[in-house]
């Protein structure tokens, strides 16, 4: 198991927003949270990432295991530099000041000095081919779709071989919702495990190996892609009957 | 006609460095925090009395002749300057922060942070006045009827470096890119394995240090030193940073040059009790015709 979150209870302020929740992520996976707005999809992801107060939730119970070793204790810039566990936020937060090359470049700030990036750059490139166009522009000038992509490029640049993304689809084309999809596919087959939260249930629960339905807080349901899709209550609450 | 002209523009540089690097400071941090540290003007008069504690152990306890007590005053007055300015994030901003404290509180806390280094300066070292000891001999020069001395050069050179060295570190090296990004957005940070409080550490190593170089300089300039002596140039070099345009380092010093120009030039012209009405007013018409201030740009949203 390379993730394990096992009875987790986090709190903001004093309103608690996951009552004991437990889950788990093997290596090589794409496992899926869904559930409605307000189910605790984003606090477990920000949990996880261990964000400094205010944002972060308080954790008050259960713990955060990644291989083996729990993680309260450690800092959100070391999961990223040294549990290459990263975070595609949702609503993007790219640098909008920076141009889409220095949020690129910036994603790199700790790794190893001296290492020779260009080949991942054009790795990220080669994977959303818009962003190469686009890369001396101030990045906030791009569209919605381009920032959600450079949000991932950014991530992956990281050094991540664990990649959480929060709602990536919110706001995108139909069209552009299905390539962003196609990628993290292609890039778990090249070996990324991925934990996606979605609202758009059906595309997460058809990429997905495995799902956990979330509901005020718990966990409702879970099971294969397949049986989530099958299952009569996730498809009446969360998939349109 | 055309000495009078060139004897004020050199006095107005030279003023206008230091407001300028003390406005670099607020400017600094503003970027970063879009933090007002009005405590920021008394760090500078830490960083003179500080500067004139090394100094006078350097020459008295030590020794020392007065160059060289120079050349280990800088860097120690830049170091334990910047060390205050660090101790006052620490102790004063970070809680706040991690509270997800309202700015509105932040700047109070600021405020009081100013007036209580002012007044820990007066109950620890009492009322009465210290005068710098003297470092390098001062020269005047006389070439064609305007007088400078060397003095006065080496504060507008040290001025302008600091900005370019500023400015490359903003502009050119990682952890100036980090700052930037602070600034848009600082959530996304440390999702990036950047440590956040160790960027905001290096933001007020470098506001606090070369405020610490601005009060050496200065008590060199004007050797009195006084508890209060960092409140109306801390103000003035802060209004300095906002008709710049605050957050960006380039309207720091054209704004802090702007205000040392504006002064010398009314103090030509008029009787000098007039000196702050008429800057002040001419800086406020700056404002009204561009509130964002020279080099700013209006806040866009975030789509």
């Amino acid at each position: 198991m390379m993730l394990s979150i096992e009875n987790l209870e986090v709190k903001y302020g004093n309103i608690q927003a996951l009552h004991g929740i437990s889950f788990h992520v093997n290596k090589g996976e794409i496992v899926t949270l869904i559930g409605a707005n307000g189910a605790g999809k984003t606090t477990s992801l920000h949990s996880i990432s261990r964000l400094p107060p205010p944002e972060a939730p308080r954790v008050i119970a259960g713990d955060i295991r990644f291989n083996g070793e729990s993680i309260l204790k450690t800092k959100p810039d070391q999961v990223v530099k040294d549990l290459h566990l990263a975070l595609v936020p949702e609503g993007r937060h790219i640098f909008g000041n920076l141009t889409v090359m220095e949020n690129l470049q910036l994603a790199t700030y700790a790794r190893a000095k001296g290492t020779d990036f260009e080949p991942e750059y054009q790795r990220i490139f080669d994977l959303f081919p818009r962003l190469h166009e686009r890369r001396k522009q101030r990045s906030e000038s791009l569209s919605g779709g381009e920032q959600q992509m450079l949000a991932v490029g950014r991530a992956l640049l990281t050094g991540c071989n664990f990649l959480m993304l929060d709602e990536p689809s919110m706001g995108l084309a139909p069209v552009l919702k299905y390539e962003l999809f196609r990628k993290l596919k292609q890039l778990n087959d090249e070996g990324m495990t991925i934990l996606l939260v979605e609202q758009n249930a059906n595309l997460a629960l058809h990429l997905a190996h495995r799902g956990y339905v979330l509901d005020t807080g718990k966990i409702v349901a879970e099971g294969t892609g397949e049986e989530l899709l099958g299952n009569p209550e996730v498809k009446k609450a969360y998939l349109g009957g | 006609m055309l000495e009078s002209l060139i004897q004020n523009i050199i006095n107005a540089l030279q003023w206008g460095s230091f407001y300028a690097l003390i406005a670099l400071g607020y400017t600094l941090v503003y970027g970063v925090l879009t933090l007002i540290n009005f405590a920021h003007g008394d760090v500078f008069m830490v960083g003179a009395y500080i500067a004139f504690f090394v100094a006078t152990f350097c020459l008295t306890v030590l020794g020392l002749p007065g160059w060289v007590a120079l050349i280990l005053v800088i860097p120690l007055t830049m170091i334990l300057t910047s060390l205050v300015g660090v101790t006052l994030e620490r102790i004063a901003y970070r809680p706040l922060r991690k509270k997800g404290a309202h700015r509105l509180y932040v700047v109070i806390t600021a405020l009081m942070c100013g007036l209580i280094l002012e007044h820990a300066n007066l109950a620890i070292l009492g009322a009465s006045r210290k005068a710098f000891p003297v470092l390098i001999e001062v020269q005047v020069y006389n070439i064609g009827g305007v007088t400078f001395t060397n003095l006065k050069i080496a504060v507008i050179v040290t001025a302008f470096l600091s900005f370019l060295f500023l400015h490359w570190v903003v502009t050119k090296t990682r952890i100036g890119m980090a700052m930037r990004a602070i600034s848009y957005d600082k959530f996304a940070v440390p999702l990036m394995g950047i440590p956040l409080d160790q960027i905001i550490v290096v933001t007020f190593i470098l506001g606090s240090g070369f405020a610490g170089l601005a009060g050496l300089l200065f008590a060199m300039s004007y050797p009195v030193l006084e508890p209060y002596m960092g409140a109306l140039i801390g103000w003035k070099a802060f209004i300095a940073a906002v008709v710049g345009g605050i957050g960006d380092i380039r309207g720091a010093f054209i704004g802090g040059f702007l205000l040392g120009a504006v002064e010398i030039m009314v103090v030509a012209f008029f009787p000098s009790t007039f000196r702050d009405l008429i800057s002040f007013s001419v800086l406020l018409a700056i404002l009204t015709w561009k509130p964002t201030g020279l080099f700013g740009i209006a806040q866009t949203t975030k789509i």
